[in-house]
């Protein structure tokens, strides 16, 4: 990653003032805090994982196969193997494709570094089936039918080796960019749980206006997404630190999410999760980006209700 | 090899974040109640093994350098051990072999972590850099570029246990029937971080996912800030401060670890995404040394990083059948602490898991969490007059490091 002339090398939003601060203690005392950071900066070597990543570069999956035990590692941490007195390996190409050795966890709340890149799904592939004895590929793992869910990557699936834009690879030729948003089914009673969840969403929209946290949550987000559900459709709008609902699909609306049942909406206001309804599916995402909405939305009913505890306190 | 005995132990409250105090104050504090508990000076101390997991949360690359006088062991060898979440059971392993081998009679183990000074500056929490930290022990090559953390890692392994064993670990009503189990523990234990807290089998399940779908947030430990300190001592030595203190030793009667590789695989030499081989081979090395079987031990402090995890490892352990772990429920054998009075031993057919609240609900100091059950384990052996029990560590990318300890209650037995 090279770093563009006259930027920071940290992106801005690490660059936190250099400062001390005054804490309370549980003691009732005061404490100082300061703020710091511990960065190290790398022009780390692959050495001897330059040659796995050089064959990548060219489109080729390679591993270090044993002619003694036969087993295949993939990817080529060693050409000596470990489990017959370190007998030199040799190399060997294998195929773009391969099966997903066990079922893969999907991650909702990443590590600061992934932090937008969530939910995503990280598995192990069985690429070298032939061999006796191989180790698994780590991977990240992809769909094309939208956000990465429970379901998708079970044990035994196929899955193409995509490595990126480079042929004979496959990422390039798979669309993950536009999936078909699922069909709702209208009725009259999804019609009336809108009406209710609308209402809902409103009430918490007024009570986020006497919330500071609520606020705090909201600060420096500006997003409007459409709704579409088997009641109908509205639109959230998100900006100056508030929220608002508005009835039918908003023109300019960034994307549109989808619900066949609205009273995801009515859970959500009352403590229930927008992520969860995603991970589970019973909010369709077209893309991650959708996503990242979410868990600042599902932080506002308890960020209303705090605030409005401590003010009867 | 030399008797070994504990003689001493001392635990910091845990604690979410402790602002009043640093890590320096905090093994401190831990190894002046072990030495109050053990009646001893730190003269009495030959050396010390630090547990300290990783440099990042201390914000230090030596950080035991800066403890060694604050802690009286000055001029005193020191070693400190890193090993993952498996920390604390090697620097305990690591003391024990100290004593066994007649280098030392007596040896100080402390271990610690304040994890929560870390911040992420764009959620504005402590959290998801915490979990950053954490996941910087995956390698910098293939592994933690694609965003492995110890929970995905812990839940790729309980898949592929899922995949194998279906039925077993994925009810979540048994799964957070032991978190309502723990949480009963939790609230007994008086330094436990969650001793307030009430969590119910239904809050459990209404808890957000963190990992898909085998993790909610009522599944996971939690990161604390604490420390926890040991004193073993050779026979000679422990029969001479039990005289003092008026409790019997706790002797170290079996140990055993193993760590596997760290590329997962099929065959060879790679490690079983299906299974926690570290643990079997380690319980399976401590049973040997210590000649007994898992039904001789009634009491366990098991390293519960998650609690499908902890299910697997109870398997692993010799317990339970593996693939029948949800039997720890179904057929009651997991003891609710509100069904036992506290001097009771567990009965037959039962089993006293993570009496401390384990690491879900007590505390979770990476570098010393292993000192805290150890700490809880002879606590409940010695109140309950328990003669076997079995304190147990995980750490690493999934689950690859493993290690279990055979704790005996001195004969005398006497309070």
């Amino acid at each position: 990653m090279t770093i563009p002339k006259g930027q920071p090398a940290l992106p801005v939003d690490f660059n936190l003032e250099s400062e001390v601060s005054e804490i309370e203690g549980r003691d009732g005392e005061t404490y100082l805090q300061f703020t710091t950071h511990m960065v190290t900066f790398y022009k780390q070597t692959y050495g001897e994982h330059s040659r796995f990543f050089m064959a990548l570069r060219d489109g080729r999956l390679i591993g270090a196969h044993c002619s003694q035990c036969k087993q295949v590692m993939v990817p080529a941490a060693t050409w000596h193997c470990p489990n017959c007195n370190f007998a030199e390996m040799t190399e060997i190409d294998l195929p773009h494709r391969g099966v997903l050795a066990y079922t893969a966890p999907i991650t909702i709340f990443p590590s600061a570094s992934f932090l937008g890149d969530a939910p995503f799904a990280r598995g192990y592939v069985d690429v070298a089936t032939e061999a006796p004895i191989a180790s698994f590929l780590p991977s990240r793992l992809r769909t094309t039918t939208g956000l990465e869910r429970p379901g998708i990557f079970v044990k035994g699936t196929e899955v193409p080796q995509g490595l990126r834009d480079k042929k004979p690879l496959l990422a390039s030729e798979l669309d993950f960019t536009t999936p078909e948003p699922p069909a709702v089914h209208k009725d009259a009673v999804k019609a009336a749980a809108l009406k209710e969840a609308i209402a809902a969403m409103r009430k918490l929209a007024g009570d986020v206006g006497k919330s500071r946290r609520a606020q705090a949550d909201l600060a420096g987000h500006e997003h409007l997404v459409g709704v579409n559900t088997g009641g109908g459709d509205f639109s959230i709008s998100v900006a100056d630190s508030r929220f608002s609902i508005v009835e039918g699909l908003s023109a300019g609306a960034e994307h549109t999410l989808v619900a066949d049942d609205p009273e995801i909406f009515t859970r959500w206001v009352h403590d229930g999760s927008l992520t969860d309804a995603a991970v589970e599916g019973t909010l369709w995402l077209p893309h991650k980006e959708a996503f990242q909405l979410l868990p600042i939305l599902d932080r506002l009913p308890r960020s209303t209700r705090r605030d409005l505890r401590d003010e009867k306190k | 090899m030399r008797k070994v005995g504990i003689v001493g132990a001392g635990i910091t409250e845990c604690r979410g974040r402790w602002i009043e105090a640093t890590y320096w104050e905090l093994f401190q504090q831990a190894t002046r109640r072990a030495c109050e508990d053990a009646k001893v000076t730190v003269d009495e101390l030959d050396s010390v093994v630090y547990g300290i997991y990783n440099d990042i949360f201390e914000h230090q690359a030596i950080p035991e350098s800066s403890l060694t006088g604050l802690i009286g062991m000055a001029n005193k060898p020191g070693t400190r051990v890193t090993s993952g979440g498996a920390t604390g059971f090697y620097a305990m392993r690591t003391a024990v072999m100290e004593v066994a081998s007649g280098v030392s009679d007596c040896v100080l183990c402390v271990g610690g972590e304040k994890a929560t000074d870390c911040f992420d500056p764009r959620s504005k929490s402590a959290t998801p850099m915490v979990i950053d930290t954490i996941a910087k022990s995956w390698d910098p090559f293939y592994e933690y570029p694609l965003g492995a953390t110890a929970s995905d890692s812990y839940m790729q392994m309980c898949m592929g246990y899922d995949d194998t064993y279906p039925g077993d670990i994925s009810d979540s009503d048994v799964r957070a029937r032991m978190i309502e189990i723990l949480c009963h523990s939790g609230n007994r234990n008086p330094y436990a971080q969650r001793r307030e807290e009430s969590v119910t089998v239904d809050q459990v399940k209404a808890s957000r996912w963190i990992i898909a779908p085998f993790l909610r947030l009522l599944e996971a430990c939690m990161y604390t800030e604490g420390a926890g300190a040991i004193v073993f001592a050779s026979e000679d030595k422990a029969r001479e401060i039990a005289e003092r203190t008026g409790q019997p030793p706790v002797w170290i009667r079996g140990i055993g670890a193993a760590n596997e590789s760290y590329s997962p695989g099929r065959g060879g030499n790679y490690k079983p995404l299906n299974r926690i081989a570290s643990d079997r081979i380690a319980a399976e090395r401590a049973y040997q040394a210590a000649g007994v079987k898992p039904s001789d031990i009634k009491i366990i402090e098991a390293h519960d990083a998650f609690v499908a995890q902890l299910m697997i490892t109870m398997g692993e352990l010799g317990f339970v059948p593996i693939g029948k772990t949800r039997r720890l429920i179904d057929e009651g054998i997991m003891l609710d602490p509100k069904d036992l009075a506290d001097d009771e031993a567990p009965g037959d057919g039962q089993l006293l898991i993570n009496p401390s609240g384990g690491l879900i609900f007590g505390g979770h100091f990476v570098g010393g969490s292993n000192m805290f059950s150890t700490w809880s384990c002879r606590r409940e052996m010695i109140n309950r007059q328990i003669p076997l029990g079995l304190v147990h560590g995980t750490g690493a990318i999934n689950a690859c490091f493993g290690g279990a300890m055979v704790l005996e209650l001195d004969e005398g037995g006497a309070r």
